[in-house]
């Protein structure tokens, strides 16, 4: 299906918190402009999979490659392969200090050195795509939950990352928000973006996803395209979970 | 049931009086009028000597606020980074600044007043004034550290997260997004650090430093008059704090209703 090298390259991973064993032996490859959604039951390592890609959490053994940086190697500038990975969280974490505007110009100005007046036009036209650009100058506490999200993902989209990075992004939201971050997020794979998206929503994962995962305790269970993987569960524990929330 | 979470929260200063606490600012209001007519009522009606003696220590007052402001803006500096180096990932830092806050904390500032200018002032000889404002600052340094770290630690980890993802470093993370939120939650308990520190300040009159307290001293070993002296010195202290805690409410007001997430 993929002829291009994998531009994400996790092998046999491990993770504890303590007793907790977070990610046991994982291993997931991620091809250019694949849209890949990763669901499971909550404590089952989808969101700490998800953040050993940035390296927010980091693994005890094993080995992450992504965009040809092997994330463990020291010489490597880990702030320059965040740059490419654009991180989208459940709780939005934008900068409340700082309008609209100024959250998705702050990275761009200081980061990739882009004049104020092109990093303002570049975050207008994100904003235009999202749906919020009459909220440029407004602060986040004055936005709804989804139009924070919304204003999140331009955030980071404000970066030209080369994959976007989504954890549980609907998660925090109220049930008549999730739908206008959701066709963001649907707009966005159509254009071909590579993601990765830790979520609950198996309308999405079915509808952009080329391959959905499934994990549990730690371990990837199992993955396939979406037609396949909802249809014909082979997992016990995936049947059982899907039984559950469809 | 939800967890109760019992909050005891205690300054050293004068308490903030805020639109909110009715309470409190009346208690303000009848403190504060009160020794503003008992100023009044002495000076008029008792000019000798109490015009005297508020001719005799407004060099004092000059004193106490110069004090007060050069140490409060080297606390300031000095806390900043005992509070960065607090939360510091460097263990010498984080050890050193920390070690910095337990011995400063753990010694009485009067006796701290005293090693300064005494003990070390038999190696090097520094004027009086400064000996003052250095000790003050040492001092306060160390609380306005923990000020700065619980106020670096009050921000959501999601906002370093969203941060570093971005690309940020470490420090451009401080600088760009922890500090800028962090320092207007800090504003109120500086301020209030800034009036327990003019209060302390009456210390320095032990080391020929000429403040409010010590001119007291002076007028009240010529004349005898020691009631008279120490009663204004009260009223005169009262005053100021409570302009200052009033100011300091005010800002917090203001603060309230700015931004917040």
């Amino acid at each position: 299906m993929y002829d291009t090298e994998a531009i994400i390259r996790i092998s046999n991973v491990n993770k504890s918190f303590g007793r907790l064993k977070a990610l046991d032996n994982v291993s997931l490859n991620v091809y250019p402009g694949e849209k890949v959604v990763i669901i499971g039951p909550s404590g089952s390592g989808k969101s700490t999979l998800l953040r050993t890609i940035n390296k927010l959490e980091t693994v005890d053994s094993g080995q992450i490659i992504v965009d040809g940086f092997n994330l463990y190697d020291p010489a490597i500038d880990i702030n320059r392969v965040r740059m490419e990975l654009g991180m989208v969280f459940q709780s939005f974490n934008l900068f409340p200090h700082k309008t609209v505007l100024q959250n998705l110009t702050l990275a761009p100005i200081k980061l990739r050195h882009i004049k104020r007046e092109d990093a303002e036009r570049t975050a207008l036209e994100l904003l235009k795509k999202v749906g919020i650009a009459a909220k440029l100058n407004s602060y986040p506490t004055q936005l709804s939950g989804g139009q924070k999200q919304r204003v999140a993902i331009a955030r980071a989209l404000a970066m030209n990352p080369k994959i976007m990075l989504f954890d549980e992004p609907t998660s925090a939201l109220d049930p008549e928000m999730i739908g206008e971050v959701l066709d963001v997020m649907i707009s966005l794979a159509r254009e071909g973006t590579t993601m990765v998206v830790v979520t609950h929503e198996m309308g999405f994962a079915r509808e952009v996803g080329d391959r959905v995962i499934f994990m549990d305790e730690g371990k990837i269970l199992e993955e396939g395209p979406p037609e396949h993987f909802f249809q014909n569960p082979e997992h016990p524990r995936l049947r059982k979970f899907l039984e559950q929330i469809l | 049931m939800p967890e109760q979470k019992v909050v005891i929260d205690v300054g050293d200063g004068a308490a903030i009086p805020t639109k909110k606490d009715h309470g409190l600012l009346s208690a303000w209001r009848i403190a504060f009028f009160g020794a503003v007519l008992v100023l009044l009522y002495l000076v008029i009606v008792h000019p000798d000597p109490y015009w005297n003696l508020m001719k005799f220590i407004r060099d004092g007052v000059v004193v106490t606020f110069e004090v007060t402001f050069a140490s409060i803006g080297l606390a300031l500096i000095l806390g900043l980074f005992t509070g960065l180096g607090r939360v510091s990932h460097n263990r010498f830092i984080n050890l050193a600044a920390s070690t910095y806050v337990e011995v400063v904390r753990g010694i009485p500032l009067l006796v701290q007043l005293f090693y300064i200018y005494y003990a070390l002032g038999q190696f090097v000889r520094v004027p009086d004034m400064l000996a003052a404002i250095i000790a003050m600052s040492f001092c306060y340094g160390a609380y306005m550290g923990e000020v700065v770290r619980a106020g670096i630690e009050a921000i959501d980890k999601g906002q370093r997260e969203a941060s570093v993802s971005l690309g940020f470093n470490e420090v451009q993370t401080m600088r760009y997004v922890i500090l800028p939120q962090a320092l207007r939650t800090i504003l109120p308990p500086v301020g209030n650090e800034f009036i327990a520190l003019l209060k302390d300040t009456s210390l320095v009159s032990i080391l020929a430093v000429s403040d409010l307290l010590r001119r007291g001293r002076e007028f009240a070993s010529e004349s005898f008059a020691y009631f008279e002296t120490y009663t204004l010195i009260a009223v005169v202290y009262l005053i100021i704090t409570l302009i200052l805690s009033k100011l300091v409410g005010t800002m917090e007001e203001r603060m309230g209703n700015h931004v917040r997430h």
